[in-house]
């Protein structure tokens, strides 16, 4: 029995046996990529939002300058291997010339010239798309959001407003959102919704700035890229992109929820939870963001300024 | 092939020796890298505006100052015990080496003194960064000079054991190295750490 | 009191006994354990392990151990592949798969911290033990002993983190335990402090070889080798180990320092107090991208050794090359914080740091075209190793390229921690770090052993390897262009499950690419009388030690030789093709000065993983057994004297003139 199955293996995995494998398992890949044509794509590749279709833009163009060296050593790598094979036997066998001035001077002055290309578009490209900076183009004072990482949920405060959510996003569409970001009894923690642009981590004790623009209505997905811990993986909210009027609709409908976010309901939310399904409050009673910087701030001693909150793990 | 040409069979000794230093002078480096990442953690620790006590309220320069001159007397110390080392007076060297260890020893007797009355009066490594980066770096400063002594020890008791010989003579070059080094951290510290810290 | 003392925070319930896998694997573990045990003492060899292999100060044995290492260590971490592949491709919407977050946390933390440290890492001392002596015409490395300890502690060092699967639990915060996760208030089990000692000790090891190995190769060069006379991969050797020299105290220090926050309660890296998380982001990637570039150097020199072995021919540009590889080296110190661009230092410095980036892919362009253009014109054997070779052509230019792609910050802002990102990694490490490995280790084999490893299963694994790896990589790819993010155990949206399902597919086929590995090592020893490599230059070769035989004699060279070309083998064969070999009886041969061997680098290595664990569990006077352990061992070995001795000229010929007989008969 072990006598065929050696032989059955060594079928599959004799050279020519091989390449007929490899032929059906790309041709499967390529068939199964096909359906993801269809789906529904959640990304870069989707963009809403003037940065992620300025980062596409920058990735496709980066990807089509680094293809000018890529394919020709890929074509290189496979026809000198292919045809100075000793079985060949050519007849320009060179074994010691080792040296050309001319070749050296191509590959190092391409490369040098394309990279050159590449750094002036990163230099530029990265002032234009520097997330703390305001957007250019959009006059009209933007939107506030601040953003608080919990474990492990997503905690919205709209200051000028005066209300907040939990895992649940609703901005203006064409208008310019600025988030503030920070995060609380739970480690560092990266904020991201691919389909508008791009992610910044938010970390204890300090505010990061994120400037994003949704140019289309609809519901997108947020989520935490860095890992936190073992509720990392639920901690997704919804981006709700609408109208300026049903935005203010909307402010309006929360504002009479019967929940309200004080020092004593955001120490409820310090406790550690995942999956949490998306939580109104229609009042805000105190200055929560600042604070918590302030807490982490000016803390000091071996006590974390949150201990007296329910331990993250079972000791 | 090449054998006939190669009757040359390298006398393993000679380059030992220059081998053996120059990998000790690597270990020079490395920890050179260690120190300067302590010393940036420390400067990154003690931004101006960090919270917690500051160490210009908890530390006293005249003892700094007495430090600073037992340790620079254990490098001349040893230098003397070298010098004997080359001219084969063994009874010189240990009686230099013994005071090298004393003087050595009051600094970290010194030191550790210091740290323990901080601690006490509320300047603990636990209370900020600050404070921690303190601790470790002058700390692993003094730790290295507590091997530095455990290492003169030694040499107090290998010396008349194996006598002075090429390998021992070695082994002094090293410790004169690694001793001479720790002073030279040692004028980074209290330069960055304390002088800058009063300021 | 007493009890608190000895075993500290260790009970009985440190043992995971509810937890199935973990049980199953740590019976799998045990039982194999338990089977090489017995196999060892059925075949009545443990005074054969211990005097021939554990006090062996030999440098080809220490390459030798090394390599045993890497690979049994590559069977742990690859089980954790298996274990993560087949959890992502079944935890699609409402199923969670079998895998909670609390075991699948460290099963990806185990999985890059096993692979990184302790397979990767030994695999490059392993290469770097058994050819860069040789290769210099040197008899072994400059500090024979603290060989011995650095390969000791590795293995101390990987043994701690193999007992964390079974005592207590390991470290679950990724790779690199970045804080404030890895402090004491977000992980307040003994998994960091796992992860920390396993890599401080196995750190000191490395560090402790890197010192060596510029020693031995800036100092112990064989007469006329000059420095651009040297071999390639001696070159390589060289620039990843002054990287080990300058990068590995950093780990080192910053490592300390969380050890510091979490045992005395220091302010380091934690949230708060003064205490700054950033810093030890920074501090870890100052090491960790030099890291990844000591990993790939020595693969960029395999590959200049097999491509102008393999093709006959002169290796095209050796100066060019060398000068790509310490620009390489340099840059490889400004670029680390392209790990964070997300952080938010501003426009200023992300941009710098980018471009740095990026002008790396310069000189590794550079030296693909001297490859290529190597490889032109030349007569091209295709045998595995150039397999490997081929396939590190096109796979590493893909992995490159993503990686270039990355360094452009705004793009980085959408890529960042997601499966992209991933895949771009396992791109490069797998396509240029483990291809080159494994070329690496195929060509030396039969230096190391005396007989060649089976070319048909080597090609079967070759096969297996590089589709399973396409397979594997490629739909990350497009999953972390939709925003998929890493390290993730379940997901809702269903749609992404065929890709994962793929890679589960991908990650299969490396399996069996592996036991096909484990195969071809099994068959070639059965077969290792048809293997053998009588004339010691199985390949026809061109460097220094392809010219003794194999294995190599325990004093490598009887004569010294003298190099005053660069692959002055190569040349030597060609004019002494007609003249044929000197019998050893006309040649004068003079004692050999060699290292003893000793206990003493295990021993200090066993004294410092009591302290380790010790220090884990807070056992107080383990530790103190321990630390006294290690530095009482150190000094006494400095009052011994018996540590050399001198070979006997009859030992030499009787030796060299075997060779003599086995070569002309070949």
């Amino acid at each position: 029995m072990f006598n065929k199955m050696y032989k059955a293996l060594s079928r599959i995995a004799f050279p020519g046996g091989a390449i007929k494998l490899l032929c059906i398992l790309l041709g499967g890949f390529f068939i199964i990529s096909l359906t993801g044509c269809k789906e529904h794509f959640n990304g870069m590749l989707d963009p809403k939002g003037l940065i992620a279709f300025q980062e596409r833009k920058l990735f496709f163009d980066t990807l089509a300058l680094m293809l000018i060296v890529v394919i020709p050593v890929i074509i290189m790598s496979f026809a000198f291997v292919y045809h100075y094979q000793i079985s060949h036997r050519t007849r320009d066998y060179k074994p010691n010339w080792s040296h050309s001035y001319l070749l050296e001077s191509i590959w190092w002055a391409i490369p040098c010239v394309i990279i050159l290309v590449l750094a002036v578009m990163t230099w530029k490209k990265t002032h234009e798309l520097e997330p703390s900076l305001k957007l250019s183009g959009y006059g009209e004072k933007p939107f506030l959001v601040q953003a608080i990482a919990l474990p492990w949920k997503w905690l919205f405060i709209y200051p000028e407003q005066h209300i907040a959510t939990v895992n649940y996003l609703e901005i203006p569409v064409g208008r310019e959102v600025e988030y503030s970001l920070t995060t609380d009894n739970v480690p560092m923690s990266g904020f991201f919704i691919p389909q508008l642009g791009s992610q910044i981590y938010t970390m204890a004790g300090m505010r990061t700035r994120l400037h994003l623009v949704a140019n289309e209505v609809g519901i997108y997905e947020g989520l935490n890229t860095q890992f936190n811990g073992d509720g990392f993986s639920d901690m997704h909210f919804e981006v709700h992109v609408v109208e300026p009027s049903d935005m203010q609709k909307w402010v309006d409908e929360v504002k009479k929820s019967p929940n309200s976010l004080s020092d004593s309901s955001y120490e409820e939310l310090l406790i550690p939870s995942d999956g949490d399904k998306p939580k109104l409050f229609g009042k805000v009673t105190s200055n929560i963001f600042d604070n918590v910087i302030h807490t982490y701030m000016s803390s000091m001693g071996p006590t974390h300024p949150r201990e007296n909150q329910l331990k993250l793990h079972k000791v | 092939m090449h054998n006939q040409a190669a009757i040359v069979d390298e006398h393993h000794h000679h380059d030992s020796d220059a081998t053996d230093v120059f990998g000790f002078w690597l270990y020079i480096l490395t920890d050179c890298i260690l120190f300067g990442t302590l010393f940036s953690t420390f400067l990154v620790l003690n931004y101006p505006g960090s919270p917690g006590p500051i160490l210009k309220n908890y530390s006293n320069l005249h003892d700094i100052l007495i430090e600073t001159f037992l340790l620079l007397a254990s490098n001349f110390t040893f230098c003397l015990a070298s010098l004997n080392l080359y001219k084969d007076k063994l009874c010189k060297v240990q009686l230099w080496l013994v005071l090298t260890f004393l003087f050595g020893a009051g600094f970290v007797f010194m030191e550790v003194s210091e740290f323990i009355h901080m601690a006490h009066e509320g300047f603990r490594w636990d209370v900020s960064g600050q404070i921690s980066a303190f601790f470790t770096l002058v700390g692993t400063h003094g730790l290295h000079v507590s091997f530095g002594l455990l290492w003169i020890l030694v040499m107090i008791i290998q010396l008349p054991l194996l006598k002075i010989t090429a390998i021992t003579k070695r082994r002094m070059t090293y410790l004169g190295l690694f001793w001479n080094f720790l002073d030279i951290v040692w004028i980074f510290v209290f330069t960055i750490v304390y002088l800058m810290g009063a300021m | 009191m007493l009890q608190n003392l000895i075993f500290g925070k260790l009970t009985i319930e440190a043992i995971p006994y509810h937890v199935p896998i973990i049980m199953g694997a740590a019976a799998f573990m045990g039982i194999a354990l338990l089977g090489v045990l017995f196999l060892i003492t059925f075949y009545r060899k443990w005074g054969y392990i211990w005097n021939d292999w554990v006090v062996s100060v030999d440098h080809k044995k220490i390459g030798i151990m090394y390599m045993i290492l890497a690979f049994v260590m590559l069977l742990r971490g690859f089980s954790d592949v298996v274990l993560m592949r087949s959890q992502q491709a079944l935890a699609a919407g409402s199923h969670l798969g079998y895998l909670p977050p609390e075991h699948y946390d460290q099963i990806f933390t185990a999985h890059g911290v096993i692979m990184i440290f302790f397979v990767a890492m030994p695999f490059m001392f392993g290469l770097l033990n058994i050819a860069v002596p040789l290769q210099i015409g040197a008899r072994d490395v400059a500090y024979p002993y603290l060989n011995s300890i650095s390969f000791w502690l590795t293995f101390v060092g990987a043994m701690l983190c193999n007992i964390s699967l079974v005592v207590g639990s390991f470290a679950a915060t990724g790779w690199l335990a970045y804080p404030p996760l890895s402090e004491l208030y977000y992980s307040p089990d003994v998994g960091v402090d796992y992860y920390i000692w396993s890599l401080q000790i196995a750190g000191v090891g490395t560090l402790l070889a890197g010192i060596n190995f510029i020693a031995t190769i800036m100092k112990m060069r064989c007469k006329g080798m000059t420095l651009m006379k040297m071999p390639i991969f001696v070159w390589s050797a060289l620039c990843a180990m002054i990287l080990v020299a300058l990068a590995f105290p950093v780990l080192t220090v910053t490592l300390g320092m969380l050890s510091l926050d979490r045992l005395l309660d220091m302010h380091f890296f934690t949230d708060f107090s003064g205490g700054s998380p950033l810093m030890y982001i920074n501090l870890i990637w100052v090491w960790g991208h030099p890291e990844v570039y000591i990993l790939i150097l020595p693969a960029f020199g395999v590959f200049s050794e097999v491509v102008a072995t393999f093709s006959h021919k002169k290796l095209f540009g050796y100066t060019t090359m060398v000068w790509a590889i310490v620009i390489i080296t340099f840059l490889s110190f400004i670029v680390w914080l392209h790990h964070f661009f997300t952080m938010g230092a501003g426009a200023d410095v992300n941009a710098f740091f980018g471009i740095t980036t990026m002008i790396i892919a310069i000189p590794t362009g550079v030296k693909v075209f001297n490859w290529l253009f190597t490889m032109y014109k030349g007569r091209i054997n295709m045998a595995t190793p150039m397999l490997w070779v081929i396939a590190f052509f096109t796979t590493f230019a893909i992995g490159g390229m993503t990686g270039v792609m990355m360094s452009v910050p705004p793009v980085d802002f959408q890529v960042h921690n997601s499966l992209f990102l991933i895949a771009h990694f396992h791109n490069v490490i797998i396509g240029g770090v483990l291809f080159g490995y494994f070329a690496g280790i195929i060509y030396w084999f039969p230096k190391a052993f005396g007989f060649s490893l089976d070319e048909k299963w080597g090609k079967r694994s070759f096969y297996l390897w590089v589709v399973g790896f396409y397979l594997a990589f490629m739909p990350l790819y497009v999953l972390g262009l939709d925003g998929f993010a890493r390290r993730v155990n379940h997901y809702e949206n269903v749609l992404y499950q065929p890709y994962l399902i793929a890679a589960a597919l991908g990650a299969l086929l490396i399996m069996l690419g592996i036991a096909c590995q484990l195969i071809q090592l099994f068959v070639s020893i059965k077969n290792r009388r048809a293997l053998r490599d009588k004339t010691g230059d199985p390949w026809n070769a061109r460097t220094l030690e392809w010219s003794v035989s194999s294995p190599a004699p325990f004093y490598n060279f009887a004569v010294l030789p003298i190099a005053t070309e660069i692959d002055q083998f190569w040349i030597d064969k060609e004019k002494h093709l007609a003249e044929g070999r000197i019998h050893p009886k006309d040649i004068h041969y003079h004692p050999i000065h060699m290292p003893k061997d000793t206990p003493i680098g295990f021993i200090i290595a066993m004294f410092a993983g009591i302290a380790g664990f010790a220090l884990i569990w807070h056992m107080l006077i383990p530790g103190i057994i321990g630390f006294l352990g290690v530095v009482l061992s150190i000094i006494a070995r400095t009052f011994s004297k018996d540590i050399d001795y001198y070979v006997d000229v009859e030992t030499i010929k009787k030796i060299e003139l075997q060779h003599y007989k086995e070569l002309t008969n070949a």
